[in-house]
């Protein structure tokens, strides 16, 4: 019989020191020295919201918003029907849900008859005076509202997932709600994950008609005293971004009310750094956007873009000359806020606003009763294995007992390597594999049993116990790699992690019953003498 | 040690004509249950229910909770801690079977009397009370189906490579046979059907493959060999040559089961109760169903007489 191949020796040792190096910190946790992070990664192995819990997020969706923005947009709409008849209304005026449009003449409203047609689906029409209103049905409001919901909860699940957050869960709750739990997440991430998730992020870009060190002074130049006044003569007051404000000038601006370039128009945001090497995001427009905001920089050369997010104004850049496809904005970011800003320009804006209404730390969804007792079972269960395996294989036993937990070592350090979250299909996935490893192992032993008994040597009967089994062990195990696969490609959520643990699991195992448990027996009896086997 | 004596012979293709009908028969039961509970019995994770928020007085455990709901016949799929395990609150949801949806605003009211029962008056707080979307969509079983039936082709196509098409065909016949019986067992035992029992699932089809492996090559090892008995004859040796393979590795297997079935708690218990009707039925169909497939293929075929 041959000597262990120091080959494989060293290649088995290796593979320990980095699962031990990737698992330290799984299991030390808050204990690890000081100088590890600087050598070594400090991420364990991630747990997933079934085992470990992680932010529980209650959203209040404000869906009431969206009959709001449903009047502004029939308003716009009807402004460019109406335009197309040459008729000009005297004035548009939203309240509640009811849109009305004063005419200056009977004919006017006349020919504004035929959009009648166009809405009576979705809103009562009344006459009255030289005025029409259109109120919202209450049915088409529901149907808004819940559209809006559909779409927010849309959004942040593209959010979290950019984020990099695996299987978070995400549901509606009652009739305006959204109930959110993302897993694990350390306390700097969980600010940054919720500024993400609540953060509207909607973007425009609008010329800048004026700004001063006080609203007062600003609203006085225009003889208004509040900014809804300013709004009826087509403007809006908006703060400027405290963290930028460069001269005591610019803490607020005067803009057009209405922007004619939005973040909808976006094709793409990503993290850049300005001429100065600080965070900034980049973003480009392609197709109608490009052209839109190519008229307005190239209509406006010589006068300030500002940029507004969410309502401040992030910067004003003058305007050089027509800019269509590339732009960016600047300002005091630090390097995660840019990279979170781009990933919520490039989501799109939430359609109407969300507030957070609570905001809690959230055991495993499991239960945490249920953990404890699937830890201590999972304990009996493979401590029932490793005796029964040593009783009834002696010290074959130990040595599939030995490869068996070198097996589960490299798998862990491999899946901690990788950031793979685990969740308790994933376990089940290790489940599988840990019993095929067994398989493996079982069925090695049961043919070194058999040729034993056609009268071969104890070393002669290792040899082919290990040869004749190999296929064997090959064929099933290719098999559930290639099933694995297929599920990692095409399954999703929990299916994708029960996929990965098996697949990695397969591939660890093939080497553990292949090459670990050979070298253990080739270092045990290579080159020696044996009269019996301990089987 | 040796559990079979060597030179066992148990005749077991004698007896797979039977083993043909007990299983049409578990299958059919199966189905007649499944179309009696109008499919699966689908968890909230799949489609919605109810949910609660509940802040208790005094200490409380998970598992307290999810006793104190079934007792008063209002099982709980999930309860789940919210905050630090001091403050004693608990998210706890229910399947719209337990309640339906026009029914959540009485709900309230009589969950307060049932832990105030046990707990005492003013023991339990219900914060919120809301009905709540599934969390994953049913596109996820259909994408599940999709890679799972890609997966036999896979299968397939590998075994047929190594083995012969009979032999391929056969271990997916007996992989299609154990997510049924599995399936039909989960549907009349009205077994929840969670993202868990997704994941024992698809665990039971690789052991079933693994095992049929290990049999289909016993069975091609033995058929290099110069054959002067008949396919039948092989094919019962076969088995009865790693037969104490079978049952030790089917020991070792259980063991584990049996600890998750037993101690592991309710959520578990689902889990490794699917595991352990899988197993059984997949070492089963290993031998009784595609061995005898295999065996069936070549009688029709008339390579057997």
């Amino acid at each position: 019989m041959r000597r262990a191949s120091r080959g494989w020796i060293i290649v088995i040792l290796i593979a320990l020191l980095l699962s031990v190096i990737f698992l330290t910190p799984t299991f030390l946790g808050d204990m690890l020295p000081g100088w590890w992070g600087k050598v070594f990664p400090q991420r364990g192995l991630r747990l997933g919201l079934d085992l470990r819990g992680g932010i529980y997020l209650l959203l209040g969706v404000r869906a009431e918003n969206a009959v709001e923005q449903e009047l502004s947009n029939m308003k716009e709409l009807m402004n460019e029907e109406l335009a197309k008849d040459k008729v000009l209304p005297k004035s548009f005026q939203n309240s509640g849900k009811t849109l009305t449009i004063s005419f200056f003449s009977k004919s006017d409203l006349e020919k504004t008859r035929k959009l009648e047609s166009d809405y009576k689906e979705i809103a009562d029409i009344n006459e009255k005076d030289l005025s029409l209103s259109f109120t919202l049905k209450d049915q088409y409001i529901k149907e808004l509202q819940k559209r809006a919901i559909d779409q927010v909860k849309e959004t942040i699940e593209n959010r979290i997932d950019e984020f990099g957050v695996v299987e978070p869960s995400i549901q509606k709750a009652g009739t305006d709600r959204l109930l959110i739990q993302v897993p694990g997440a350390t306390e700097s991430d969980r600010q940054r994950i919720i500024n993400i998730i609540k953060r509207a992020a909607v973007l425009e870009f609008k010329i800048v008609k004026d700004s001063g060190p006080t609203q007062e002074t600003l609203l006085a130049k225009y003889n208004v005293t509040t900014p809804d006044e300013l709004l009826s003569q087509g403007f809006r007051l908006h703060p400027g971004n405290p963290k930028d404000v460069q001269s005591e000038n610019e803490k607020f601006f005067i803009t057009e009310s209405d922007a004619q370039v939005t973040g909808q128009y976006l094709s793409d945001a990503r993290l850049i750094f300005d001429e100065y090497g600080r965070p900034a995001v980049g973003f480009g427009f392609r197709g109608e956007g490009a052209s839109k905001f190519g008229k307005l920089t190239g209509d406006n050369i010589g006068q300030r873009l500002a940029i507004v997010l969410d309502g401040t104004i992030k910067s004003a850049p003058v305007i050089q000359e027509r800019i269509s496809s590339q732009g960016r904005i600047t300002g005091t970011f630090t390097l995660d806020e840019a990279k979170d800003l781009a990933l919520v320009l490039r989501s799109g804006a939430l359609p109407v606003p969300v507030d957070v209404e609570q905001e809690q730390t959230v055991g495993p969804s499991l239960g945490r009763d249920s953990i404890e007792k699937g830890k201590l079972s999972m304990i009996v269960g493979g401590v029932a294995v490793v005796l029964f395996m040593m009783i009834f294989y002696r010290l074959q036993g130990v040595i599939a007992n030995i490869a068996l937990g070198l097996n589960m070592l490299f798998i862990m350090g491999f899946l901690s390597s990788f950031g793979v979250t685990l969740t308790l299909p994933g376990i089940a996935g290790l489940v599988l594999t840990m019993g095929m490893a067994m398989d493996g192992n079982i069925i090695t032993f049961e043919r070194i049993k058999e040729e034993l008994r056609v009268g071969k040597s104890p070393l002669a009967a290792i040899d082919a116990g290990y040869e004749r089994s190999l296929w064997t062990v090959l064929d099933s195990n290719i098999t559930t790699l290639l099933t694995a696969l297929i599920l990692f490609w095409f399954g999703t959520g929990p299916i994708k992690g029960f996929a990965v643990t098996l697949s990695v699991g397969i591939i660890f195992t093939i080497f553990s019953n292949v090459i670990v448990a050979r070298v253990i027996a080739d270092l045990i009896y290579g080159g020696k003498k044996v009269e019996a086997l301990s089987i | 040690m040796d559990l079979i004596k060597p030179g066992t012979h148990i005749d077991f293709v004698g007896k797979m004509k039977m083993a043909v009908f007990i299983s049409w028969g578990l299958i059919l039961i199966g189905i007649i249950s499944l179309i009696y509970h109008k499919g699966p019995n689908w968890g909230v994770e799949f489609v919605g229910g109810t949910e609660i928020h509940v802040k208790f007085a005094k200490d409380i455990k998970s598992d307290d909770i999810r006793s104190i709901l079934s007792s008063a016949g209002y099982s709980a799929e999930s309860v789940q801690q919210l905050g630090l395990p001091k403050d004693n609150e608990y998210l706890v949801r229910f399947s719209p079977k337990v309640v339906a949806f026009e029914k959540i605003p009485d709900f309230q009211g009589i969950l307060e009397q049932t832990f105030e029962g046990v707990v005492g008056k003013g023991g339990a707080n219900m914060l919120r009370i809301d009905y709540i979307g599934p969390k994953v969509g049913k596109e996820l079983i259909e994408k599940a189906i999709i890679s799972i039936i890609l997966g036999w082709v896979v299968i397939l196509l590998y075994l047929m490579v190594r083995f012969k098409f009979e032999f391929a065909l056969g271990a997916v016949i007996a992989i299609i046979h154990d997510i049924l019986i599995t399936l039909g067992t989960i549907s009349i035992t009205d077994k929840e059907f969670t993202l868990t029992i997704v994941a024992a699932l698809l665990t039971v089809i690789g052991y079933s493959v693994n095992d049929t492996i290990v049999i289909f090559d016993r069975i091609r090892e033995n058929l290099k060999k110069v054959a002067k008995i008949g396919f039948k004859q092989l094919v019962n040796d076969s088995v009865n040559q790693i037969l104490s393979r079978t049952i030790i590795t089917g020991i070792s297997v259980f063991l584990v089961l049996f600890a998750l079935f037993l101690l592991g708690g309710s959520v578990i218990h689902d889990f490794a109760f699917t595991l352990i009707v899988g197993v059984v039925v997949g070492t089963y169909s290993s031998i009784f169903i595609a061995s005898a497939f295999v065996i069936y293929w070549k009688y029709k075929r008339g390579v057997l007489t």
